[in-house]
């Protein structure tokens, strides 16, 4: 025994030194300084000096709130020990919502990305996905111009061909369903930004496979906000000008007369006296609005609450369109029984009202310029439209120029398609952790999102639209949907630490969950036939179960394993076929706490291994499996006689339909230098889908279709995200900060097997009836565009109809078209950027999206010659037109001519603002802020905008260019 | 204590989880779906399975003319009537398509077609799907079924005639086949519905295959014109067998004409009547007007109830002069489909050799056109037609303005006249004298003063007189290809072979490809040769 006391006693001497903050060299006073292993230890004074006793050989441990911990050891004769205590990576203790329950991000083994509030992209933000758009690496936000519109949302491109390539989006635990109501803008139009705390991006297998059937192609997980301790009040406003960015070049009305007298004199007489600028004409500039306010805060001092309410009114840039958001958000999160018992209820209510405004871009460019808007002499309420009075008496379609089209600001001012949509949704949570087993949690999470739409379509007397007995009574028809889903959750959470080194978590549930929707819809109102009756349908429920189960093991905070695996079951598909398994294993090595606990360049490296199974089953209908005879709707019924019988005719049916499957392996490597100034992740994945639901060609007369849902095919992807956060300069330590955040993602797809290696064919374009312009091959990328090779002369202008005959049999046809690039970008880049300088914030952000081709159906359909001539009247062109010297659509409609590059450079958003700092002498903080939104584009792209999802160009909405200025008021 | 709130949870949670497991098995909730063994819950429902046998000829889907239940091709394109008018008209001389950037239209035309063709696909499919409607009702009508639901009495009886006239459209469709394709798929009802892939016929199977059933259901039929309009009957049976043996030889090398000389005669006797007035025949209320006694077999439409993008609604917009706009004399809109149809020189040329200079079956107007077909896109050459009509025969129009009420006469009398006298020069079989009896009484309907003698009929007159009397009725393809004037030099016309005046075409092309999308489904099936 003395010998084991005498080396401490012998060897022990007096270390001293001082802690002091490495960012700003101020003292830290209160820090813990610790002899490791031993209850002995001191804590630092006023100036952060501090003195311990400790032999050669003992590690000194050195803590402090908000600070990274630090060890040393002491070696023999030390005795001053000064330390530069770095900022806690507080990043790394904060927690993380992912599925069922809530994680350090520390503990995280999955590729995980979250982002919160400070993380959110500034601007005019109506629509919440929008808030991540170009933020997370491997996460694509498409959004289309119109207002409240939808976006394409894709995580890691997606795991599907035909089945659904969305993402899962999960608020407060409740899934919600990807299909939008009819009658609604998109499944996210009806909620408002403002309330949303974080987003978690649960990218790989190892993350999502808890979720099961549905986690193929992601899952996003939103959090809303709760209340505080302290009463919160904030207001936001922002009101914006949206003005139309730019036009497609078409001739102006000279410039037309000039074209018909060289081109085609024979038809000068037909045209008009005026100059119209048809695209100027159903464009408006309009104002937006938004309004927010928010009270935080706790009730009677216990119970923690959050009450908000928000006004969205942002009327579109298309004449009549329209999108109104009033939304109210209650939560209340009251924590009983000491603390045992956490109870979170969250009350959502939105009502979205819209206008929505046909698509007439069309019809405006090809409008004739030479004829007016207004004609005074017009029985059509005033609107110039080609009619001639045939001298019967009576004002019918008879009266109508033939294959005439209709005046299209008329078109949209004559119509008046309105919706409400009323959304409810919510949930409610209990946590209760045993008091006999404080390990154990068991938690219950309702929830239930109930939409219901109501609309109707007007169509004024006096328009052209006409009955199908020719007469002019406008039209009127309404309509109302109903969809709602219901959502059991149940799990227990056994948390253990073992001896401090060991740590496990147990998470065991059953989820239920049941999606229902109606819709009625009233068929045409003014006139009697049959086939405008009233017609009620019910979409078949779904219903989907699962049982789920998770592990994590933790050893020395350094080795992570985490083990999870979902059993679901869906209605979707035949008994035999609806159970799938879905597992997961994910392992991390903290390799800085292991390898190099000491650095202080190094404050944070993961290396992160996952593999895991998931699920898709979303392929729109929900019975396929059944035996089903669907009755004819009124205008499909059969004679025999004078009888109309109503007729039954079977339906395609697959009982053998399964799951789609997809494997992700995912390698991640977490960094961060310097107290994490510089943070970030590389992730590496390769996904395969197996028995991927493909909408193709099955053996003709064996089934009730040519085509039908089948598991046929298999799809391999793979891809590299990169992700960079840096401090450049950090606000602490000046009135200067800069902050960058630098995104890239780069995908690779490729269709493995197909089908029976058949082709499947999809992409309708304009400019004929059915024609396709992309397929899907085995061997090849999806979605690539099936054309034929142009052929150019010696000054490389196209030769109409030439095309090379690549199968060599001196015939043009289909077997000479070709596979050729991909609507898909091949590297997609996110950069946003956050200066400021005393209270002075400027920031911007950028998104590129480089290897993505459009198909210019724009100009395909409609820059030809003999389109001069429509039929019966004049039909403008557009300017490029003049570029191929083409003339015949018909020759030309398919050439790869028109396949343009479409890659770009966006700058979505430049925000500046200015904090006033306890304003009203109240200690409340007033922000005032002035931006734009979609400043530029930098792309090689001739047409509107390069940035279309489907990669098929045929006109679209506009995306507007907002000017703002905000105000935000927080006391 | 913690053992009992433990098995409680545990009890809880299966009781729950059992509970809820039995909610997986949904049914369908649209009220216009059922479950096939609800479908055939009531005794009206096998009238209604029926006419949905049948609807497959006239409508593509069951939500309206714009839904289909097949895929790869516009929902109107895919129509029974609109396909088989396309591969047997519009590929031939007697029509040209004007919006080429239609896909698959282009290449039937010029005679450049490939596997790719969705024409072919959508016939193909619509076709089969016709077989594999047929084949189920067969299924459902089974005497197990039957005898399982405790069906008997008049309905049985009833029952018995529906199946007959079910195997006579899935007989019907593998005709088709035989004729376009030369091949097909070969599943009956004693195959299972799924994904199984056939094996292949070709014709000498198919045409055993169709000749037997029709032989085998012809007792069961009603008897010619005595069942309700537009079903199929004895008559139609007949007039299919007819079809049958006048091609026999070039789809099987067997000599029938003969036989078809029988059937034809059988079909005159049994009481069927020529129209009074030609163009009756292809009005709105062919249905019910003085012409119906002459129709063998309708394929139905109408602008209401029926509503399809078929062969009659495609014919009467189309036939709409771009410059004449005279969409009103037949009952549609004034622009029709913009001058979609114009006819090559070839064809106007035949009606304007001096027989038929006064013959109701004229309906050219040639003026201020071209009667050579210069330029495809320009509508304002080539001549055009103006024998059918959305207008009834006292001059009503229809109730639509674009989907027509006119039915399409598949088969009618006309026709089994001139296939008695081809049939007749052919084989020697019946009497010349009644063969040129018929042959002048077609001219007289059509007030023609032009009558023949005996010495006149020869094979090349009734070529020229099938195609006065049945232009656009879907029977050219078939007749030129009798007479080996589809392929080769013999005849030639506007475009085809992709040359303005025409250039001969390889024999190959005498019977349509398999679609690339059905080769790949069904490894049995092969190519045709030259393809």
């Amino acid at each position: 025994m003395c010998l084991l006391a005498m080396p401490t006693f012998l060897l022990s001497q007096n270390v001293r030194g001082v802690v002091i903050d490495a960012g700003t060299s101020e003292p830290l006073i209160g820090a813990n300084v610790l002899v490791k292993g031993t209850s002995s230890g001191t804590i630092t004074d006023i100036d952060g000096n501090y003195t311990v006793a400790a032999s050669a050989g003992d590690t000194l441990v050195f803590s402090y709130t908000g600070y990274q911990t630090l060890e040393r050891a002491v070696t023999s004769g030390m005795t001053t020990l000064d330390i530069q205590l770095p900022l806690s990576n507080f990043e790394l203790t904060e927690l993380v919502v992912i599925g069922y329950g809530s994680s350090a991000v520390k503990d995280v083994t999955g590729a995980v990305s979250t982002l919160s509030e400070r993380d959110f992209n500034p601007g005019n933000i109506v629509t919440p996905e929008n808030l991540l758009s170009g933020r997370v690496a491997g996460v694509s936000v498409s959004t289309g111009g119109a207002p409240g519109s939808g976006s394409a949302i894709r995580i890691r491109g997606g795991s599907s061909l035909s089945a659904s390539n969305d993402p899962l989006i999960v608020i407060n635990g409740l899934p919600i369903s990807n299909n939008t109501i009819g009658g609604g803008r998109s499944i996210l139009s009806t909620i408002n930004p403002a309330d949303i705390e974080s987003f978690t991006v649960l990218k790989d297998a190892s993350a999502t496979a808890i979720y099961g059937s549905r986690a193929s192609n992601g899952v996003i997980i939103i959090t809303t906000k709760g209340g505080g301790s302290e009463l919160n009040v904030k207001f936001n406003s922002q009101i914006g000008y949206n003005t139309l960015p730019n036009k497609i070049d078409i001739y102006s009305a000279d410039q037309f007369r000039q074209l018909i007298q060289e081109r085609r004199p024979d038809l000068a007489d037909q045209l008009g006296d005026a100059n119209t600028d048809w695209q100027e004409e159903i464009y408006r500039n309009t104002t937006f609005q938004n309004y927010n306010l928010a009270l935080e805060g706790s009730l009677f001092d216990a119970l923690p609450a959050r009450l908000s309410v928000g006004l969205t009114n942002q009327p579109g840039i298309r004449l009549t369109s329209e999108f109104e958001r009033r939304s109210a958000s209650l939560n209340l999160s009251p924590t009983l029984l000491d603390g045992d018992l956490r109870i979170s209820v969250n009350a959502n209510a939105t009502q979205e009202r819209n206008r929505f405004a046909s698509g007439q871009e069309g019809n405006a460019i090809t409008w004739d310029p030479t004829q007016p808007v207004y004609d005074p002499n017009s029985p059509f309420g005033g609107f110039f439209e080609y009619w001639q009075d045939n001298g019967d008496g009576v004002l019918n379609a008879s009266d109508l120029v033939g294959n005439a089209p209709g005046n299209p600001v008329a078109a949209l001012l004559q119509r008046n398609d309105r919706s409400t949509v009323n959304r409810y949704f919510g949930n409610f949570k209990l946590d209760y952790t045993l008091p006999f087993l404080p390990e154990l949690t068991a938690s219950v999470n309702l929830g239930i999102d109930d939409a219901s739409s109501e609309g109707r379509i007007l169509v004024d007397e006096d328009s052209r639209v006409a009955q199908p007995n020719g007469e002019f009574v406008g039209s009127e028809s309404e309509y109302t949907n109903d969809s709602r889903n219901v959502l059991f959750d149940g799990y227990l959470t056994y948390d253990k630490d073992i001896n401090d080194r060991f740590r496990f978590d147990v998470t065991a549930g059953y989820s239920y969950q049941r999606f229902e929707s109606e819709s009625y819809t009233s068929g045409e109102l003014r006139n009697d036939l049959p086939d405008s009756e009233p017609v009620f349908s019910q979409a078949t429920d779904l219903v989907l179960l699962g049982l789920f189960g998770r592990a994590n093991f933790s050893l020395d905070d350094k080795y992570l394993l985490t083990l999870s695996m979902r059993q679901d079951a869906t209605s979707r598909f035949s008994e035999e076929n609806r159970w799938g398994t879905f597992p997961a294993v994910a392992f991390a090595w903290r390799v800085r706490e292991d390898l190099f606990p000491q650095s202080d360049i190094i404050s944070n490296l993961k290396l992160r291994l996952g593999w895991g199974i998931t699920g898709q089953q979303d392929i729109g209908v929900a019975d396929i499996y059944l035996a089903r005879y669907n009755q004819g709707l009124p205008s499909s019924q059969y004679a025999f006689g004078n009888q109309v019988i109503p007729i039954g005719v079977p339906q395609f049916r697959n009982e053998e339909l399964k799951w789609e499957e997809t494997a992700t392996y995912n390698a991640g490597l977490d960094y961060g230098f310097w107290g994490n100034r510089l943070n970030g992740t590389l992730e590496f994945f390769y996904k395969e889908s197996s028995d991927l639901l493909a909408f193709a060609a099955i053996s003709d007369g064996s089934n009730f279709s040519n085509s039908g849902f089948q598991n046929i095919g298999n799809f391999t992807s793979q891809g590299l995200e990169f992700a960079v956060n840096y401090d450049i300069f950090e606000r602490r330590n000046s009135k200067f900060g800069w902050n960058v955040n630098f995104n890239a993602t780069v995908i690779r797809t490729r269709i493995e097997e197909l089908a029976l290696g058949q082709d499947v064919r999809f992409g309708g374009i304009a400019g004929g009836v059915g024609n396709n312009i992309q397929l899907h091959r085995v061997g090849f990328a999806p979605g690539k565009f099936f054309v034929y090779k142009q052929v150019y002369n010696e000054d490389n202008e196209p030769i109409e109809g030439a095309y090379v005959d690549l199968n060599g049999d001196n015939i043009i046809n289909d077997s000479d078209r070709y596979l050729y690039r991909n609507n898909r970008p091949e590297v997609t880049l996110g950069f946003l950027s956050n200066f400021s300088y005393g209270n002075l914030d400027l920031s911007f952000n950028l998104r590129a999206s480089i290897g993505n081709y459009n198909y210019n159906n724009v100009n395909s359909a409609r820059a030809q010659y003999d389109l001069l001539q429509n039929i019966n009247v004049l039909s403008n062109l557009p300017t490029a037109v003049e570029e191929s010297n083409f003339n015949t659509t018909a020759t030309v409609l398919l050439s790869d001519y028109y396949m343009e590059n479409a890659s770009f450079l966006r700058m979505d958003n430049i925000t500046v603002g200015y904090t006033f700092p306890g304003v009203f002498n109240t200690g409340a903080g007033l922000r005032l802020s002035a931006g734009v939104q979609n400043a530029f584009v930098i792309t090689n792209y001739s047409g509107l905008d390069p940035e279309i999802f489907s990669g098929i160009d045929n006109t679209i909405y506009p995306r507007a260019r907002v000017f703002l200025l905000g105000a935000d008021v927080n006391f | 204590m913690i053992h009992l709130r433990l098995s409680l949870l545990t009890l809880l949670g299966a009781l729950f989880l059992t509970g809820c497991v039995g909610d997986l098995d949904v049914t369908p909730g649209d009220p216009n779906a059922f479950l096939a063994e609800d479908f055939y819950s009531s005794a009206e429902s096998y009238r209604q399975g029926l006419a949905g046998v049948y609807a497959n000829l006239s409508i593509t889907g069951t939500s309206g003319p714009g839904s289909s239940n097949i895929s790869g091709i516009d929902a109107g394109t895919s129509q029974y009537g609109r396909g088989l008018w396309n591969l047997q008209v519009l590929a031939t001389d007697e029509a040209i398509w004007t919006w080429e950037n239609d896909p698959g239209l282009a290449p039937l035309q010029r005679s450049t077609w490939g596997a790719g063709n969705v024409l072919l696909r959508g016939m193909y499919g619509r076709g089969m799907a016709q077989v594999a409607f047929a084949n189920e009702y067969l299924r459902q009508t089974s005497d197990a079924k039957l005898d399982e639901r405790g069906v008997s009495g008049s309905l049985r009886e009833d029952i018995a005639v529906y199946r007959a006239e079910a195997r006579f459209l899935r007989a019907l469709a593998y005709y088709h086949m035989m004729d376009l394709f030369g091949k097909a798929a070969f599943i009956t009802n004693a195959d299972p519905v799924g994904a199984i892939q056939a094996p292949q016929a070709g014709r000498n199977q198919l045409f055993e295959y169709v000749e037997g059933e029709l032989l085998d259901i012809m007792d069961e039929l009603i008897a010619p014109r005595q069942n309700e309009y537009a079903r199929v009957d004895q008559g139609a049976a007949m007039m299919l067998l007819a079809k049958l043996y006048l091609n026999a030889d070039v789809w099987v090398g067997q000599d029938r004409y003969a036989d078809c000389l029988d059937y034809c005669q059988q079909i005159i006797d049994a009481g069927y009547t020529l129209a009074p007035e030609y163009l009756n025949l292809f009005k709105a209320d062919n249905n019910v007007n003085n012409a119906t006694p002459e129709i063998i077999f309708p394929i139905v439409s109408d602008g209401i109830v029926t509503q399809n993008y078929g062969p009659t609604t495609l014919m009467i917009n189309g036939q709409v002069g771009s410059q004449e706009a005279n969409g009103e004399d037949f009952g549609v809109n004034s622009g029709g489909w913009g001058g979609a149809l114009r006819v090559t020189r070839q064809f106007s040329e035949i009606f304007l050799n001096g027989n038929y200079g006064q013959d109701d079956r004229n309906t050219l107007i040639t003026e201020e056109r071209t009667i050579e077909v210069e330029n495809i896109a320009d509508q304002t050459t080539g001549y055009i037609i103006t024998k059918w009509s959305n207008r009834t025969s006292d001059g009503s129009f229809g109730a639509s303005r674009e989907i027509v009420d006119t039915d399409f006469p598949m088969f009618r009398l006309a026709d089994v006249y001139l296939m008695y006298a081809e049939a007749h020069l052919r084989s020697g079989a019946g009497s010349r004298s009644q063969a040129v009896g018929y042959f002048n009484a077609l001219r007289q309907r059509a007030n023609n003063p032009a009558t023949i003698t005996e010495n006149e009929l020869n094979l090349d007159l009734i070529l020229d007189e099938r195609l006065v009397e049945l232009h656009w009725e879907s029977h050219r393809r078939q007749d030129l290809v009798r007479y080996n004037r589809f392929t080769g030099n013999q005849y030639n016309w506007s475009w085809k072979g992709n040359a303005k005046g025409g250039i001969a075409i390889p024999e190959f092309r005498q019977v349509y490809p398999l679609p690339n999308e059905s080769l790949a489904a069904n490894p049995n099936l092969t190519q045709n040769e030259g393809y």
